[in-house]
């Protein structure tokens, strides 16, 4: 086992003499919500430093995405940000229609629209509660989990999958809403308002909560933009950049949304941007659902939409054309674009570099935590251990994002 | 912004070794030589405002004279203007200067195109792997690392492109 790195010894030898104790917080440890590790060097309760060491569910999604053609890569997409996978398939897609220059239609956008914003209020759900079980309230994190539940259902509906959902294709839908879910979107829509209110009132204004995470993992707007924080983070702190405005995709300029922000940048005002962001994305989609125009679920993209069944065993160009989308063999135009969409926990980008191959030459995924989950030691740098995991969870770190 | 101005400040503060620019694709795309990436990135930053490193990797194509590159995505959120800056390496003298005294952002996404390009990062804090283990022996987004097993018989990718 010497092949083993010196951080992986629970005392270290130049720490026997001092004071200081060394803790390892993670890598499986119940509130670190997935699999990476802190070793801390502690002095009694407050943390001097801490050495991340990450990579422990690395897939190397990059280089297996040189193997696969770009319909195959959808499915590891899913697999990065698994809390909001329909925005990572959505985010992939357009990407290859931005290479390809592809342009959907108003109905297509529409439907991605409601489903990445259902995708966001589940990430947000989930993170939020989940700050509030590392804060001692089990209770909403109960109340909320159920309509998470029923976001999966609304997926399941959709695309047939819960969590690693493969849903839509390059150039639209699979399928078109059925108006069972169309049924169950509006039902969700109708209801949740009443649970977030429930879960706000636990713990928005709660005594408990706020002592516990006003001014806790707190980052200046500087400090923020220097360590590459993006979404609720980094609005948390006050900056004001959101893709979705910024560089807006599939047609999010349509809609009129605010971007909340915050004033410290700590784990409370982390806590308030995705309440709020949970708000808009409600009416983000029950603007597209009212405004939702008729027309079809896909564009005419022979590359990537398969033909009819019935067409493909009685026709035989259709059959041609099965084959070669089957096999990723259709013409893949020269070129590089970076593509980024608003995910769940910041600006997630795609690099797509395409030599015309029927894979990508080169593809690398900007996975936002990754970038900002370097910036943890300067945040929790003097605070309690119990602080360190709740500035942990308010950030939002996907094991899954963090390691691609 | 509009590009002939960058591209005009670019050639004034380098006179020696400008950009090759690039304005054809998605974003304006500066080719710079590896020996001012530095100066190129902080002029870019401090002068022109792209004060945001939205991205760092690295690429690798086996047939050029200079293989590795190393590619950077800047952001100036004050005019939403974005651009590409890149800089190609050879195979055997892989070294760069690192951008973690411009940005903070930039030491995990050096270790990490460290990790799968072994590009070195010149002054970089910590330059260690950091997705792979420690003793892992090779750099493995190379292109000369198939991800199949290149001894299989039954399988003939020539049919197949790639």
């Amino acid at each position: 086992m010497e092949h083993l790195g010196k951080e992986h010894v629970l005392v270290r030898p130049e720490d026997y003499d001092k004071n200081f104790s060394t803790l390892n917080l993670g890598p499986t440890h119940p509130a670190t919500h997935g699999i990476f590790q802190n070793v801390l060097t502690m002095n009694g309760e407050t943390i001097i430093d801490t050495e991340q060491t990450i990579g422990y569910i690395h897939r190397a999604f990059e280089k297996l995405a040189e193997r696969r053609s770009f319909y195959q890569i959808t499915t590891l997409t899913d697999r990065m940000n698994y809390c909001s996978s329909p925005i990572n398939n959505i985010g992939w897609q357009t990407t290859v229609e931005k290479l390809f220059g592809i342009k959907t239609s108003k109905r297509i956008d529409y439907m991605r629209i409601i489903l990445m914003e259902l995708a966001r209020i589940a990430d947000h759900l989930i993170c939020n509660s989940v700050i509030g079980v590392d804060s001692g309230a089990l209770t909403g994190f109960v109340y909320v989990f159920q309509e998470r539940e029923k976001i999966y259902e609304i997926y399941e509906e959709i695309c047939g999958a819960r969590l690693t959902t493969n849903l839509g294709r390059i150039g639209g839908f699979e399928r078109d809403f059925t108006p069972e879910v169309i049924r169950k979107i509006r039902k969700f829509i109708d209801e949740l308002p009443d649970v977030v209110h429930q879960f706000e009132k636990l713990l928005i204004r709660n005594r408990i909560f706020m002592d516990r995470t006003v001014g806790v993992g707190g980052i200046t707007a500087e400090r923020a933009l220097n360590w590459g924080f993006t979404g609720p983070c980094l609005r948390a702190a006050g900056v004001d950049y959101d893709v979705r405005v910024a560089n807006p995709y599939s047609s999010y300029d349509d809609f009129d949304f605010i971007i909340p922000v915050g004033t410290q940048g700590d784990t409370y005002d982390r806590f308030c941007v995705r309440q709020e962001e949970i708000w808009q994305s409600i009416k983000l989609i029950k603007n597209a659902l009212e405004n939702l125009p008729e027309g079809n679920f896909h564009m005419e993209v022979p590359e990537f939409f398969l033909p009819e069944k019935q067409e493909v065993y009685s026709n035989m160009e259709a059959l041609i054309w099965h084959f070669k989308i089957v096999m990723g063999e259709v013409a893949v135009p020269v070129g590089e674009v970076y593509h980024a969409v608003e995910g769940g926990n910041g600006e997630l980008g795609f690099y797509l570099v395409s030599d015309g191959g029927r894979t990508p030459f080169r593809l690398h995924f900007r996975r936002p935590c990754f970038v900002y989950y370097q910036a943890y030691p300067e945040m929790i740098r003097g605070s309690f251990l119990s602080d360190a995991i709740l500035t942990m969870s308010s950030m939002n770190v996907i094991a899954g994002e963090l390691d691609a | 912004m509009d590009i002939s101005s960058i591209q005009d400040q670019l050639i004034a503060r380098f006179p020696n070794q400008p950009p090759v620019v690039d304005s054809t694709g998605d974003l304006l795309t500066l080719t710079v030589n590896k020996e001012v990436i530095l100066e190129t990135i902080k002029f870019l930053k401090e002068e022109l405002g792209f004060d945001f490193l939205t991205d760092l990797t690295g690429i690798h194509y086996p047939d050029r004279e200079l293989p590795l590159g190393v590619i950077y995505h800047l952001h100036n959120f004050r005019t939403n203007a974005r651009i590409r800056v890149k800089a190609f390496l050879a195979i055997n003298t892989p070294e760069i200067e690192s951008m973690t005294s411009l940005f903070a952002a930039a030491n995990w996404m050096e270790r990490e195109t460290y990790d799968f390009f072994g590009i070195q990062f010149i002054n970089h804090p910590k330059l260690e792997r950091i997705l792979n283990v420690e003793y892992l022996d090779y750099f493995p987004l190379r292109k000369e690392y198939p991800l199949e097993d290149q001894t299989r018989e039954d399988k003939d990718d020539r049919f197949f492109g790639r």
